[in-house]
């Protein structure tokens, strides 16, 4: 057992290793770190409307809650981006035979990549959720520990999305695996924001007056049924924008994610083991 | 006592082995076996189901039906892999890699400590006379320099068994030369040396046993000095077994 955890730790080590040096990577970073300069503005504090100074801490939480959720969903993308090339880079590159000739198994092969994988998107989010935090806290003397805590919990949809994406990029041109984990991340964040209009006064008057109970419980069973990836950021979120603990309903969305993680994990395992290597 | 000493000297051996790819059928019921210590050729044509051969060893693909195993471990487990150096034909090497970190990343895979893939490296690149150019990327490597350490990688570790897929295709008549004197500097290393080739009179330098194959289909397994008699070279059995 500590042979095959030193070769999957190996594997990750150099996955990370080669998705760092790729140019796409450093164009990515650089970008981030413009949309940083851009937002360090909001951090001087001294809001005001109307000739009224707002409450900096406020405003700060909104602030960090919006820069939150971009940073959130857009490692989510980064992640998907580099999981995308990954098996096929390998094959191109001789990796995947070199690798595979050795006494290394295919599940712990594809267990390497992962964690590269998991261990770059999760330090790209983590450090770029921390430049923020720190900004925020030494300009405006307001520190939210649970903030960086949230950015931990998003991890969850890290591992959904390069698990979904490995796993896809087995059955389809890479680009399609992409754009189909794109799409059913847009997918849960426009269903999320329908639900919430939805709650709103003026979405319940709506749907009182229509009388479509059946098809609507449908909805409702996709809907809670679908990969909850904004709900995960939702819940991550509330932790420190005061939106207070929700019960099941923060949960559900961590239990959501982890179990479709371990079903298309386990596809992932199976269908790579039956792969002909090149 | 007669099974023991057949385990200690297969070191490959095939039962039974069939692969299809839908209706067409690249190996068909092939058995053979290769001792311990002994340099063997698998020689055909283009297609015949050489290097189908080589990946079911490896575990790259599996037999529709028989059954492989290397040193009498099944091909399916990975420790059957554990003393075994592979060289792909058309071997790629990442090109952003110098040779000296593709050796070092090679040898981290095999679990070698530190100290030890250091030295081994050092020594493998003497071997492979790439000495000077090691740390360059190899983006800028000949073909046959390419070969050349992608056969230094399969050394890493001390193997007991070398796997070569055609370790000479594409290259030029020093290439292949130079590829040749590496095989047979190894000769005296009690190394097994299963090679897929075509290149007929190189075999016949290098190798010991010979086993020709055609459309799938095993046609003969034997000495080379045994199938080469009455004075006919390697080249015109070769032809006569093949074009029947």
């Amino acid at each position: 057992m500590p042979k095959a955890r030193s070769s999957i730790i190996t594997i990750a080590k150099y996955t990370l290793m080669d998705q760092v040096r790729q140019k796409s990577f450093i164009i990515m970073f650089v970008m981030c770190a413009l949309f940083l300069l851009l937002v360090r503005n909001c951090s001087q504090g001294g809001f005001m409307v109307n000739g009224q100074t707002l409450d900096n801490e406020a405003v700060v939480r909104v602030v960090l809650k919006a820069v939150f959720h971009i940073n959130a969903a857009g490692t989510m993308f980064l992640a998907a981006l580099f999981s995308m090339r990954v098996f096929k880079r390998d094959r191109d590159e001789g990796m995947q035979s070199c690798i595979l000739s050795k006494p290394i198994t295919r599940w712990q092969y594809v267990a390497g990549k992962i964690l590269g994988l998991l261990v770059l998107s999760v330090a790209f989010m983590f450090i770029l959720h921390s430049i923020v935090f720190i900004m925020f806290s030494v300009n405006l003397k307001v520190v939210m520990p649970e903030y960086l805590i949230a950015s931990l919990l998003c991890s969850f949809n890290l591992l959904f999305v390069v698990v979904a994406v490995l796993l896809f990029s087995l059955l389809m041109p890479d680009i399609i695996a992409f754009l189909c984990v794109t799409g059913i991340g847009i997918v849960s964040f426009v269903a999320d924001g329908i639900a919430a209009v939805s709650r709103s006064p003026m979405g319940q008057a709506m749907m009182q007056q229509s009388d479509s109970t059946s098809d609507l419980s449908l909805w409702k069973v996709i809907y809670y049924l679908w990969p909850k990836l904004s709900g995960i950021q939702q819940a991550a979120s509330s932790m420190f924008s005061r939106e207070g603990f929700q019960g099941f309903l923060s949960i559900y969305p961590f239990i959501n994610i982890l179990i479709y993680s371990l079903i298309l994990g386990a596809l992932l395992f199976w269908r790579f083991r039956h792969e002909d290597i090149i | 006592m007669m099974n023991e000493d057949k385990y200690t000297l297969l070191m490959i051996e095939l039962n039974a082995v069939t692969k299809q790819y839908g209706s067409f059928t690249a190996v068909d019921n092939i058995s053979f076996s290769v001792q311990t210590g002994e340099y063997f050729a698998l020689l055909g044509p283009n297609g015949a189901g050489k290097t189908t051969i080589v990946k079911m060893l490896l575990d790259f693909t599996q037999p529709t039906s028989g059954s492989l195993s290397i040193n009498s471990v099944p091909s399916t487990q990975a420790a059957s892999r554990t003393a075994i150096g592979y060289l792909a034909e058309n071997h790629h090497i990442p090109p952003h890699l110098s040779g000296w970190q593709y050796l070092q990343r090679c040898a981290e895979l095999l679990n070698i400590n530190r100290s030890d893939a250091t030295d081994q490296c050092r020594r493998i690149v003497k071997q492979i006379g790439i000495e000077g150019r090691e740390n360059t990327k190899t983006n800028t490597y000949s073909k046959g320099m390419i070969q050349r350490l992608g056969m230094g990688a399969a050394l890493l570790g001390n193997p007991k068994l070398l796997l070569l897929d055609e370790p000479t295709a594409g290259l030029d008549p020093i290439g292949i030369i130079e590829i040749r004197q590496l095989l047979e500097s190894l000769k005296n290393q009690g190394m097994t040396i299963f090679l897929n080739s075509h290149l007929l009179s190189e075999v016949e330098k290098i190798c010991d046993n010979a086993a020709i194959i055609h459309q799938g289909r095993l046609l003969v397994k034997d000495n080379i000095a045994a199938l080469i008699k009455n004075g006919d070279t390697l080249e015109d059995v070769f032809v006569r077994l093949v074009k029947g």
